[in-house]
């Protein structure tokens, strides 16, 4: 049974919350459609072979449904930036150009100008 | 310390793309100004901006040049990135920019995490409301917000709850109608699998603004992933107390419940969606009573779309006020559009209220893919109507889409180039409806397929020209006399197109030829002789066998026998078989 939350929960949620070193995969149907599970797969099983320290999560659809499977990296020192049309040769390239390198990788970012 | 990042991408069509060679001209002149540790640049396979030339995008601070010629690559690297400073001359300034209020969290948060909801100020809008609002001045808030059902026929979202809220009953109920059934659109789809819990949230404050203790999600069983993380969702919020009983330590408490739609597209119509959550057939009932008084097991009711309870958990969480500056007077805040058709980049596009149609399809879809002339915008679902090009420059807000003949719908918006027939695809539209006609009344159920037979005759090369008149006259009968929206908006697509593309029907009828190639019954296939190498490819491709002839004297098609199938256009390599309309 997990923990029931209470108003002082609420309260306590920081307005800005630092940013942690991430990788998001685009999980709704029109990414899964667009092969997201196996580039899922392979981010998370790669990341953790080779000890990167990033988490490899599941998210919903940003929008640009035309370039999924969308994967948006977010690593220290370098802006959080998205790549679409993403192919498990991209994904690995990402895991080694990107995360470990830290070397975005050419001709895949795909970026949508929007204002939250 | 953050490496900068310059992102370059040429947004120009045409047949050159000189985006690797701009970029190797950056990268040199990065290296000459002796930046190469701190800056990255990259070429991008997309910027979001189009038919603005070579544009640079500066990373983290976000500054956009646009139209950059070779002569600017060293003022950029010496000015901007060595010291930090905007040149105003190349700035770009485009509207090309969407507001993320809906799907705020899409994208964002782990849809099937419940912590990363709250981590990103999930329930901080219902905590609000417990803590800080009665049921009347949470009402006022909406009021104040001006939020509108984003349904389609955008009634004010707190004149639905303020009358629930005043009907006096033992019991009360608050449905969330997730059963989107419009031909290409798939909002609804986005946010209840990319941000469940908002959706939750908005309910759950819905609920305690009307007083009610009971809710259900109607979402059709067509979105398996969607019903999936709802569920996963409300399973999530019962173990963490913020459903069930007495939620936060308030007296407040509040059920939800999944219900699934069998895909009857009718019972995205309010009563029709009662009556099946109520177990029985999905059929409207004449409205009034309304279901604020007589709902769901003849209770008060308020049903809402998937998409205004997205908005509602905004709305207390930033305050109505933060929401009604965006959007135009009348219809405040954003609406999420689903981009299909024949549109470079389909997808889901969030804007403010009153943005151009224009901007929507030329600046954030990126225009049609084909690259050819762009005919009309179907938007509203088989209930609304197509807007022709020259109406593009029209604001999108519930108003100025009545105006042009068209409604907001839920929110689909289909392109279509020049290759597309209007006629024929109001004769879609109108199929789909009689399709989905639940046959109660008269006038939705004779009048479509009736007005479906005509449409039928006239891309048959049958028509007369008094078809029209008669459409016009069913359309006009199906508009009053309709029990529901699907019987009264039915008509829309055909009286729109007659009324913007009557030079089509013309063509159609008096003609007898179809513009785009879409009526098959228009059109033939002919072989062009001085053209034809005698491959045969054409006679072997023909599912119908109907073409005849032999090495010496060549080949014909036999029209009787041709299904107009286009298979022998598509196989020849000499452009010997011509399509003529």
């Amino acid at each position: 049974m997990t923990k029931k939350i209470t108003k002082a929960d609420l309260d306590a949620v920081p307005a800005d919350r630092a940013p942690r070193e991430y990788i998001k995969v685009g999980m709704s149907s029109c990414g899964v459609a667009a092969g997201a599970d196996e580039v899922f797969g392979i981010l998370a099983s790669e990341a953790e072979k080779r000890k990167l320290p990033v988490l490899v999560k599941p998210c919903g659809c940003s929008g640009a449904c035309h370039a999924e499977p969308l994967v948006e990296v977010c690593v220290q020192g370098l802006p959080s930036v998205t790549y679409g049309r993403v192919t498990p040769e991209v994904a690995m390239r990402i895991l080694e150009e990107h995360v470990r390198d830290k070397r975005l990788v050419q001709d895949y970012i795909v970026d949508v100008p929007v204002r939250r | 310390m953050t490496t900068h990042v310059m992102l370059i991408k040429d947004t120009d069509f045409s047949a050159v793309d000189r985006t690797r060679d701009m970029h190797d001209l950056f990268v040199k002149q990065v290296r000459d100004a002796g930046l190469a540790d701190s800056v990255q640049v990259v070429r991008a396979a997309d910027v979001g901006i189009y038919n603005r030339g070579i544009v640079v995008k500066m990373l983290p601070s976000g500054t956009v040049y646009a139209g950059v010629s070779e002569s600017d690559i060293e003022t950029i690297v010496e000015t901007t990135v060595k010291k930090g400073v905007v040149v105003d001359r190349l700035v770009h300034r485009g509207e090309n920019e969407q507001v993320r209020i809906v799907m705020r969290h899409c994208g964002v948060v782990d849809p099937e995490s419940i912590d990363e909801y709250i981590g990103a100020q999930g329930y901080q809008g219902i905590k609000r409301v417990l803590f800080e609002y009665s049921q009347d001045t949470g009402i006022e808030e909406m009021k104040t917000s001006g939020l509108r059902g984003r349904g389609g026929a955008g009634y004010p979202t707190w004149l639905k709850w303020s009358l629930a809220k005043s009907a006096f009953a033992d019991q009360k109920y608050v449905i969330c109608n997730g059963d989107e059934g419009d031909p290409g659109a798939y909002m609804d789809r986005s946010v209840l699998e990319g941000d469940p819990h908002c959706v939750l949230e908005g309910m759950m404050i819905a609920g305690y603004c009307i007083g009610a203790t009971k809710g259900f999600l109607y979402i059709r069983a067509e979105y398996p992933l969607a019903i999936k993380r709802i569920q996963l969702a409300l399973d999530q919020a019962y173990a963490a107390g913020l459903l069930g009983k007495n939620i936060l330590g308030t007296p407040f408490s509040f059920d939800l419940e999944v219900r699934l739609g069998a895909g009857a597209f009718v019972c995205g119509e309010e009563t029709a969606l009662i009556a099946s959550i109520e177990g029985r057939r999905g059929t409207p009932r004449p409205r009034p009573p309304y279901p604020s008084d007589v709902g769901l097991w003849k209770k008060p009711t308020i049903i809402n779309n998937v998409e205004t309870f997205a908005n509602v958990s905004y709305i207390f969480y930033k305050g109505a006020k933060e929401f009604s500056k965006i959007g135009t007077e009348k219809s405040k805040g954003t609406k999420v559009f689903a981009l299909t058709g024949k549109i470079r980049n389909s997808g889901l596009v969030e804007i403010p209220m009153g943005t151009p149609l224009r901007v929507i399809i030329e600046d954030i879809g990126g225009g049609v893919a084909s690259g050819k002339k762009i005919l009309a915008v179907q938007t509203g679902g088989p209930s609304g109507g197509v807007i022709p090009e020259q109406h593009f420059d029209t604001p999108v807000s519930y108003e100025h889409l009545l105006e042009l003949g068209s409604f907001m719908g839920s929110g689909g918006m289909i392109v279509m180039d020049e290759d597309d027939c209007l006629v024929d695809i109001a004769k879609f539209y109108l199929g789909f409806c009689v399709d989905e006609s639940c046959g109660k009344c008269a006038p939705c159920r004779i009048g479509g397929y009736q007005m479906l037979k005509i449409l039928e005759k006239i891309t048959d090369a049958k028509g007369t020209e008094d078809d029209l008149a008669t459409l016009k006259r069913i359309a006009q009968a199906m508009q009053k006399a309709s029990l529901c929206a699907l019987g009264q908006g039915a008509p829309n697509p055909i009286i729109s197109t007659m009324k913007y593309f009557a030079e089509e029907y013309r063509q159609h009828i008096v003609d007898r030829k179809c513009r785009a190639g879409k009526c098959t019954k228009l059109m033939r296939f002919e072989i062009v002789d001085a053209k034809c190498k005698r491959c045969k490819l054409c006679v072997i491709n023909c599912p119908v066998h109907c073409i005849s002839g032999d090495k010496d004297n060549g080949y014909l098609i036999d029209q009787e026998t041709c299904i107009k199938c286009g298979r022998c256009f598509e196989v020849c390599k000499f452009e010997a078989v011509a399509r003529r309309y």
